[in-house]
């Protein structure tokens, strides 16, 4: 398949260094029966905030784990940063050091403290000796701490998962991803079940780290109206198919997929999915 | 009650009628031997305190003797479990290591402990051995099945960093099972304690091996007053670990439990 990418007319630019994800005609299925995702074709720019909305089920989910290689497609070509994901390729291991991966439930270690758990993102900088003693260099700790800073979790190093709010575990395993020095953080449904507010001060810190460091989030939301409001671009999967890729400029909401479709038929279209 | 209830009943009082007869389980001959139990409290009392130290010793030795193979035992099977849980390695390796584990535990500690007397003799060092395989086959079967209940988030979110497998196992497996581990322990020492005090029993050390020999020489006085010790120590074991656990244990288990949305 990598000829085919080669030889032929690219879906995509690959000239540009712009694109960071391209998927072209991507399947993939958990079973031999069933296709969780079928032909996909999106391209996520550097730098951007994407968001992929969807009921459950649709394969959301899916999506994500195909960006850190953790499922690989059954047909289609995917490039990270213009590298097809593959764990036993040393280039995409590398690569894989930078893609922070917060999971629905967020994976991090209950019995442990902040701090640990957010220097967990530093372990491929660590060397054997290091990592078998659990030795954090200096260097690194004091980073883990000022990252702890960074998400608002100043003083409260030593404590705890168990003992943290919802919104202050999130913060967390962002902290996590943070300090992986990522290019990539992939958010499954981080602020679905967080209150109005504090989803948005979850949000804000996510845009505010991108700023800081170029980073490209890829986020799973829930709720249609928060990712409009944040992202760039907003993926509309339905059924393992992307049906619908949008963003908003100014005040209208434009069709990135087709191209043809006015604001009110978009927002019909989605209303329309999501009363069902 | 239905009558498909009382064929059952039926079935199992008819099973313990023939089954008690067949072993010889006599009612009247345990009222009958009730008196005996008086003579024995009347040789107790009879028996000199001096033997008090030595059964108090003996229970020590016993008790350290159920330590060192209950340690041995854990460190050995930690591996073993990391080894033989499915989530973490390949069909190739989980299988025979679970095959070994499930032959050591078809083995009770006193057969264990017969083939060390024959293999190093009898002594205390035998019953150590028998301990350490005893705790082997079956810490390493708990820890396994823990670490296979592990929640598949966190394995996902560090794995897909990229990190090594060992990285993987030292900051997610083994945290995320510890605190099943720490009782497991407790519950282990405690359980081989009361194992160990019969060992003696086949000649590997310990206090059973003075309470078999009074009994052979008819000092039941003297073998009554070990058996004491034993009774009052494991009692007091059985207190302490309750203490331990739950203060340490299901405290923070409990404050997993109630934080895990
Ligand atoms: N581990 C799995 N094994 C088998 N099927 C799965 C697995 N995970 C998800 N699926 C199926 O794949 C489809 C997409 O799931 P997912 O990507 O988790 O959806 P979403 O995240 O949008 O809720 C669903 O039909 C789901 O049942
Ligand atoms: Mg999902």
């Amino acid at each position: 398949m990598k000829q085919i990418q080669m030889t032929k007319n690219p879906p995509f630019s690959l000239i540009s260094t712009k694109k960071i994800i391209q998927m072209s005609d991507v399947w993939t299925s958990y079973d031999s029966k069933n296709f969780a995702l079928e032909g996909i074709n999106l391209s996520i720019d550097r730098g951007t905030n994407y968001s992929i909305v969807g009921q459950s089920g649709s394969g959301k989910s899916t999506l994500l784990k195909l960006m850190n290689s953790m499922m690989i497609p059954s047909k289609g070509i995917i490039k990270i940063d213009y590298i097809t994901p593959n764990m036993n390729d040393k280039k995409f291991k590398k690569m894989m050091h930078t893609i922070g991966y917060i999971p629905q439930n967020l994976g991090l270690i209950k019995n442990t403290t902040i701090l640990e758990n957010v220097l967990i993102g530093s372990l491929p900088r660590l060397n054997k000796i290091q990592s078998l003693l659990k030795k954090f260099p200096e260097h690194e700790i004091k980073e883990a701490k000022r990252i702890i800073q960074l998400v608002g979790l100043m003083g409260k190093e030593y404590r705890k998962i168990y003992m943290l709010s919802g919104g202050e575990k999130r913060r967390v395993a962002i902290a996590r991803a943070l300090m992986q020095k990522p290019t990539i953080l992939l958010a499954d449904e981080i602020v679905s079940e967080l209150d109005h507010v504090t989803a948005r001060e979850i949000m804000d810190l996510i845009v505010d780290a991108q700023k800081r460091m170029n980073l490209t989030a890829i986020m799973v939301h829930h709720d249609m109206q928060l990712a409009l409001e944040y992202a760039n671009r907003v993926a509309v999967i339905k059924e393992g198919r992307k049906i619908l890729e949008i963003g908003v400029e100014g005040d209208n909401i434009v069709d990135f997929q087709t191209g043809d479709m006015t604001t009110e038929e978009i927002m019909e279209m989605y209303s329309d999915d999501t009363k069902k | 009650m239905t009558p498909k209830n009382n064929i059952v009943i039926g079935i199992i009082l008819a099973l313990l009628v023939v089954a008690s007869y067949n072993v010889e389980v006599s009612p009247v001959e345990f009222v009958e031997g009730l008196p005996n139990l008086m003579i024995v409290i009347e040789e107790m009392v009879a028996v000199e305190p001096k033997y008090i130290p030595t059964a108090l010793w003996a229970m020590f030795e016993t008790i350290q003797m159920a330590f060192i193979g209950t340690v041995i035992g854990i460190a050995i099977a930690l591996p073993l479990s990391l080894l033989s849980a499915r989530n973490l390695n390949s069909k190739f390796v989980y299988a025979p290591i679970r095959a070994l584990l499930a032959a050591i535990r078809t083995f009770p500690s006193i057969l264990w402990a017969l083939l060390f007397v024959i293999m190093v003799g009898s002594g205390t060092f035998a019953g150590v051995l028998a301990i350490t395989m005893y705790t082997i086959g079956f810490i390493a079967k708990l820890q396994y099945e823990v670490i296979e209940t592990i929640d598949s988030d966190p394995m996902d979110a560090v794995s897909s960093i990229g990190v090594s497998k060992v990285q993987l196992i030292s900051y997610v497996v083994i945290p995320e099972s510890a605190s099943h581990l720490l009782s497991q322990m407790l519950y282990m020492f405690d359980y081989n304690i009361r194992q160990t005090s019969i060992l003696g029993l086949v000649g590997a050390g310990g206090i059973g091996f003075y309470i078999i020999n009074y009994i052979k020489f008819f000092e039941y006085g003297k073998a009554a007053i070990f058996m004491l010790v034993v009774l009052i120590t494991v009692l007091v074991i059985d207190w302490a670990s309750v203490k331990i656990r739950d203060k340490y244990i299901i405290k923070s288990q409990h404050g997993m439990e109630v934080t895990t949305k």
